[in-house]
């Protein structure tokens, strides 16, 4: 077995007690007293005592004037420790939107930093708005001053909502299969879309490869939409986030498919 | 004893992950499955266990949606498949922080980033050096060394060190060095500034971009095309140049870009 093939014992230590994680996370936000950390998280006196002592001797804490310290190297065991946890959780929130969802497109990178979905909202149609989740991009693309995007099908609105970013000289910028690239191209008003390309305001790139994500970045915005296992696109669900984080995972996304598929 | 509601909280927050990390068993069959789909037989020889207990924690598994069963072969559900890939990841951050363990624990590292340390799997190739009493210069000698090769340099340089700065004029004058960006504080601008043969030779080249930020970074930092190096400074707030870390691999160039650009984004 090679080192990535097994949990070590010291990441088992700290799995093992939510006492001793819920501890840790106290002391990493600052040096608390045995009592300070009773009294901030009704643990009880004897169960954060024998846990300290428990942290102490595994070297994660040190105590200097009666207050417990986290040691620098538990600081980033604890932060590693903590994004997996918040990894999991992300999978968990949106079980829905992953589950049974082709996932070959996400690159390693935007895989191992979910993370940076936290805060994200899981769009789904109701009964009573079917078009919810279109609906919700079309306003994040509306309102966009500009827009990058990974169009994996053609909707008969986007050429339009193409249109009105270049009218208003906003840049385009788009990841679409070869097979849809002319449909689209074409709906878009002529002058304006040739004005567009000379400028560089309107980047297309004409995919060979099947586009098995859809993704939207707007100026405030992004959201993500995946194709189901059976390989139908599933309109009923997207992640939406307006947090500067998630923007930031969806541009790497887009760059590192873009990357892959444009030889 | 701690009272119920808190005890279930606490339970709540962390039983998924605890769920995974603590049983050895479901770490290995979905770490095994990710390496690729396997039968039984197969999964018995790689994890050397009786099939009854294989059968137990893929069924366990499966209960989770972690895996499923395709035609006798077991692979990773969508979901297995993201929550292994983040396990894997924390095994190798793990892995990277415990081989340069010395590196790290001697020295300050609060002006990384939480969001730099999260992936600190990216520098598991990374090596450090370190200076010895018979060769004081062994760190200073290994960086000289590796940016005598390089055209672009980005640099994030919290000290004002004349040896340093010299040594870059001379490969900007030799040519061999094309681009040379250095983010400094005020305190450093004004030393360099202070200094003709610098002042000359850095912040009068075409060839040097000088971007002055408001805070005092505590990182040396520099992203080549072909290599990284990070020296830091000691918890007592000295600059400890005996130490170096380096790393060749395109991960490491990709984390010593993204701690560049923290720094490179401060006004």
């Amino acid at each position: 077995m090679n080192f990535h093939n097994e949990i070590n014992n010291d990441i088992k230590f700290l799995a093992k007690s939510e006492i001793r994680l819920k501890i840790l996370s106290e002391l990493y936000n600052h040096p608390n007293s045995v009592r300070g950390i009773v009294n901030k998280t009704d643990i009880t006196y004897s169960s954060v005592s024998s846990n300290i002592s428990k942290l102490e001797q595994n070297d994660h804490i040190r105590k200097i004037d009666n207050q417990y310290h986290i040691n620098p190297m538990s600081e980033i065991y604890f932060k590693t420790f903590m994004d997996f946890k918040n990894s999991v959780d992300i999978i968990n929130d949106y079980h829905d939107f992953w589950n049974d969802h082709n996932l070959n497109q996400l690159s390693m990178y935007c895989m191992k930093n979910l993370t940076d979905l936290k805060d994200s909202e899981l769009i789904e149609t109701t009964p009573i708005d079917i078009y919810k989740t279109h609906n919700t991009i079309k306003k994040q693309l509306m309102e966009s001053e500009s827009i990058k995007a990974i169009f994996p099908y053609l909707h008969p609105e986007y050429p339009q909502l193409i249109e009105h970013i270049l009218k208003n000289k906003g840049i385009v910028e788009l990841l679409i299969p070869r097979s849809i690239y002319k449909a689209i191209m074409a709906k878009i008003n002529d002058k304006i879309r040739k004005n567009a390309l000379k400028q560089g305001n309107l980047i297309a790139y004409p995919v060979k490869e099947e586009l098995k994500i859809y993704l939207t970045i707007c100026d405030q915005s992004m959201s993500l939409g995946l194709f189901k296992d059976d390989g139908s696109f599933d309109q009923n669900r997207i992640l939406i986030s307006n947090n500067e984080k998630a923007q930031k995972w969806a541009e790497t996304l887009f760059e590192n498919l873009k990357n892959d598929v444009i030889k | 004893m701690t009272n119920l509601q808190t005890k279930k909280d606490l339970n709540d927050e962390y039983k998924n992950v605890k769920y995974i990390l603590t049983s050895g068993m479901r770490t290995r069959l979905l770490l095994s499955i990710y390496d690729s789909s396997k039968n039984l037989e197969e999964l018995r020889i790689s994890l050397e266990k009786p099939s009854a207990t294989i059968l137990h924690g893929l069924k366990e598994l499966e209960n989770q949606n972690l895996i499923r069963k395709v035609q006798k072969y077991y692979e990773l559900t969508s979901n297995g498949y993201l929550l292994t890939t983040n396990m894997v990841k924390l095994i190798e951050n793990w892995y990277a922080i415990n081989k340069n363990k010395k590196f790290w624990n001697n020295h300050d590292i609060s002006d990384i980033p939480e969001d730099i340390l999260k992936n600190m799997y990216l520098l598991k190739d990374a090596e450090y050096e370190t200076s010895t009493t018979s060769n004081l210069s062994n760190a200073f000698n290994k960086y000289i060394k590796l940016i005598s090769k390089s055209s672009t340099l980005k640099i994030i340089m919290p000290i004002y060190s004349e040896n340093h700065l010299k040594h870059m004029i001379r490969l900007l004058e030799e040519d061999k060095l094309k681009n040379l960006q250095l983010i400094i504080d005020n305190r450093i601008l004004k030393s360099i500034q202070k200094n003709p043969q610098l002042n000359k030779g850095l912040l009068k080249n075409k060839k040097v971009k000088i971007k002055c930020i408001s805070t005092n970074p505590k990182i040396f930092l520099t992203c080549a095309d072909e290599f990284m190096s990070l020296t830091l400074f000691f918890k007592d707030g000295h600059y400890d140049d005996s130490q170096i870390l380096i790393a060749k691999d395109k991960n490491a160039l990709k984390w010593a870009l993204g701690l560049h650009q923290h720094f490179d984004n401060y006004n």
